[in-house]
């Protein structure tokens, strides 16, 4: 009997927690629906005045990353020039880059407020702001923010447009970052071996390099991202909407053929090659199991090339220069196969306003403050002008820390400011590699809009078929990738056989689907 | 008087001495391969891999770590006090729950025992939680939320539950016929009685305090408030990010770690103090566990 009432209690007591749970859920519910209702209403009624600031805010931005140590100095002058113009201040939080996508999805999701956050097609821009989870800017702009409406170019407007409406503020700082090969370059004088310019002087660099240099591998640690890029860029291949697996469009000018590549004669002959080169030793044969960076590698002075695209590269090559002078790298990029190069998307970085906002208005203002006064960007993206940074060359330069500094003291300020850049008033530094800038005006003749990354891809109606297939790529495609199998033939059928059978062409369905539809919208032929 | 050996007994006492030796070589080897790394330059663990005794000797990995002395001393600070004031805490008020359910006069102790432990099989969830503590309990970035949401779990309290039963009810009779209240026989007489039950718990408690860098990553925004194994982990994201392709972003950044032997060195850190804590705790351990098998 005494049971018997315990049990009853406890399934009372279950039951009512249920009930609790799904009261609060929709409470939620209602109330973030609630919230974001009256928020749009007041936008409408403040743009019939003209921006009113007399109400003193405080602002909520998120950024990725670290704060400096010295961010709480900087923020406190520029809060201190905000509060005179704008009546505001801002609080700059950081993510702090563990797990930040976790976090960053906690932030957007659970529906603090927050008032502005960094926003980006890698941090998963496209998904959220279909989820709703980013404020509608498309009115809002012409009212708080004019001068950065004119400021962004209309292609740049159209990456953050989706569905007519726009919900990030791209930075405007064109950018290519397509991949490509660094190199010892002093090895190849050496050894005098032919100018990299292609394919086959890429392998013929290879071949000296193995058989003249002993106890080293070209590409040692790991392999597969210098193979598989080199690759895609070889054959034209496009991965649609970011990683798009084996599934690829054919080339530029044909965006609508798409295929998945393990199907084609030229991965046939690819494969074949690379099965010929890890036959030679071009990598090691545990390079898949590997967990050292091929870079790390070269700077042990025991590997030849590593992938990089062209600012990481740039970074790459300062500080193994600082190290050792006297290593010569060169730089590759895979854009000299086809002879085109296409920038990031605008939305590669930007800011955008959470739907949860309090205050949508102001933070637009202060980014419009930010974007356009050299006071303002300055001071939130270098630091303190004399302390942390000094003005050369007219102000188109920059030397961090300032000279009038200690440098073992005062280190040069740096925050993830990505969001807010703009051409105009960035400043580039001095020393470091060169070839950047060459690169730089080497895409920008040849530059041609990215009409793949825009295509947002989530995978969950085939969600299923996606993951088998991804698994038969890691088991399957990525030995065969790098020529790692006895009988490349048997293996390509195999391979193939696996992904039909883990339901491939469901997967190619899809993201055909998907393609097609963003390229009506946007008429792409 | 020395007993004479027999050779049986000296064989057995070499094979047992030899294996001893090789089982605590083993146990001691991965440590060592830890502090020696994290003594050992990047390069050499790059190129050579891990080695017993390395070519050169450095203290890079440290100079990393320890970049900004005081931040990692506030960072231990914090560790300690919210691991002191959450043990204590949390002790208390598990034994007062697992005291609440062993009494035999409580009438609904197995349905509030089921009910605690019904919560271990289901969660709502990372989102709903993080809702909870930042939108309805406003603990965001406070120190509190490093310590309340685990000063209590199920676990615990069934263990501590389970322990006191093996105390004998007459002692509660005896106590109530002398004029105890509750609280006083929990007091006086339970609590002193179930030391190697609080020991037990309470290291559980303080490991849990210790190691817990999750909430600090989700939930604290001010750097000042990060206990020292978030702080740790920190520094490992930014090694780890600077190998990546968003490090291209992060020119102005000229902070470049060694990242492998940053690792152990972060290890040892972390590691060193709580290793310290386990000699005290183990001998009440090892108490609790024969204690508890004698009273069956």
């Amino acid at each position: 009997m005494k049971r018997k009432m315990g049990l009853l209690l406890a399934i009372v007591l279950l039951v009512g927690t249920v009930l609790a749970g799904c009261s609060k859920n929709n409470e939620n519910a209602a109330e973030s629906s609630n919230s974001a209702d009256p928020g749009t209403g007041s936008n409408a009624s403040a743009g019939a005045s003209g921006p009113d600031i007399s109400k003193p805010v405080e602002l909520t931005w998120y950024l990725l990353g670290d704060a400096n140590p010295d961010t709480p100095k900087v923020m406190d002058e520029f809060n201190k020039m905000l509060k005179k113009d704008l009546n505001a201040t801002v609080k700059l939080n950081f993510t702090t880059w563990n797990d930040w996508s976790t976090k960053y999805n906690l932030l957007l999701t659970a529906g603090e407020k927050i008032d502005m956050i960094f926003a980006s097609s890698w941090a998963g821009y496209f998904k959220y702001a279909k989820q709703g989870a980013f404020m509608d800017l498309t009115d809002l702009l012409p009212q708080y923010a004019p001068e950065v409406q004119g400021q962004v170019p209309a292609q740049d407007w159209s990456d953050v447009t989706i569905g007519g409406k726009i919900y990030a503020v791209p930075n405007t700082n064109p950018e290519y970052t397509p991949d490509g090969l660094v190199y010892r370059e002093d090895w190849r004088k050496e050894l005098n071996l032919p100018e990299i310019k292609d394919l086959d002087s890429i392998e013929a660099y290879m071949d000296g390099i193995k058989k003249n240099k002993q106890g080293v591998i070209p590409i040692n640690g790991s392999a597969l991202n210098e193979i598989y890029t080199m690759f895609l860029y070889y054959h034209d291949l496009h991965s649609i909407g970011g990683d798009s697996g084996v599934v690829v469009s054919k080339s530029y000018d044909t965006p609508r053929d798409i295929v998945a590549y393990p199907f084609t004669p030229e991965y046939e002959a690819w494969v074949k090659k690379t099965k010929e080169w890890a036959d030679k030793g071009f990598w090691s044969k545990n390079t898949l199991s590997s967990k050292q960076e091929a870079g790390d590698l070269i700077k042990t002075g025991t590997g030849a090339i590593y992938w990089r695209n062209p600012p990481g590269a740039s970074g790459f090559i300062t500080d193994v220069q600082k190290n050792d002078p006297k290593v010569e790298l060169g730089y590759f990029p895979f854009t000299r196969f086809h002879n085109y190069a296409m920038p990031t998307m605008a939305i590669a970085n930007g800011m955008a306003i959470p739907r949860s906002a309090a205050n949508p208005e102001r933070s637009l203002m202060v980014l419009d403050k930010i974007r356009t006064d050299p006071k303002y960007y300055n001071l939130i993206t270098y630091g303190i002008e004399g302390y942390h940074y000094d003005l050369i060359n007219d102000g188109k330069n920059i030397e961090m820390p300032s000279k009038s500094q200690d440098p073992a003291k005062v280190q040069a300020y740096g925050i993830a400011d990505w969001g807010w850049r703009n051409k105009e008033l960035m400043k580039s530094g001095i020393g470091g590699w060169d070839g950047l800038d060459k690169l730089n005006e080497e895409f920008s003749n040849m530059t041609k809009p990215d009409i793949f990354s825009p295509i947002s891809m989530d995978y969950d109606p085939v969600k299923s078929e996606y993951a088998a297939v991804n698994q038969v790529i890691d088991q399957y495609g990525k030995p065969l990738m790098l020529g790692l199998v006895p009988d490349v033939d048997k293996a390509i059928q195999t391979y193939r056989d696996k992904l039909t059978a883990a339901g491939i062409d469901k997967v190619l369905d899809y993201v055909k689907q998907q393609a097609n539809a963003y390229y009506d919208e946007k008429n792409i032929k | 008087m020395k007993r004479k050996k027999d050779p049986a007994t000296i064989l057995f006492q070499i094979i047992a001495y030899s294996t001893v030796t090789i089982l605590t070589v083993l146990c001691l080897l991965p440590f060592w391969l830890v502090v020696i790394g994290s003594f050992t330059t990047e390069n050499e663990i790059i190129g050579e891999g891990f080695k017993l005794w390395p070519n050169a000797l450095s203290l890079d990995a440290y100079h990393a770590a320890f970049s900004n002395p005081k931040q990692i001393l506030q960072a231990y600070w914090v560790t300690t006090w919210i691991t002191f004031v959450g043990s204590i805490a949390g002790l208390f008020l598990t034994s007062m729950a697992g005291y609440v359910l062993s009494r035999g006069d409580f009438k609904y102790r197995n349905s509030f025992a089921f009910f605690m432990y019904f919560t271990t099989l289901f969660g709502g969830g990372l989102i709903p939680w993080y809702i909870l503590i930042v939108k309805y309990l406003a603990l965001k970035d406070s120190y509190l939320v490093m310590i309340i949401p685990s000063l209590i779990s199920a676990w615990n309290i069934i263990l501590m539950k389970n322990f006191m039963k093996s105390i004998p009810d007459s002692i509660v009779e005896s106590a109530r016929i002398d004029g105890a209240n509750d609280f006083t026989i929990y007091t006086r007489l339970i609590m002193p009685l179930s030391t190697p039950g609080l020991a037990t718990i309470g290291l559980f408690l303080a490991l849990g305090y210790w190691n817990d860098w999750f909430t600090a990553n989700i939930f604290i925004t001010t750097e000042a408030k990060y206990p020292l194994q978030f702080f740790l982990y920190k520094i490992l994201a930014n090694a780890a990010v600077l190998r990546t392709n968003i490090a291209a972003n992060l020119s102005a950044v000229n902070f470049t770690a060694p990242a492998e032997t940053l690792k152990m060195a972060v290890a040892v850190i972390v590691t060193g103090p709580i290793v310290f804590l386990y000699p005290f705790i183990q001998k009440y351990f090892v108490k609790g566990l024969t204690i508890g098998a004698v009273k069956g």
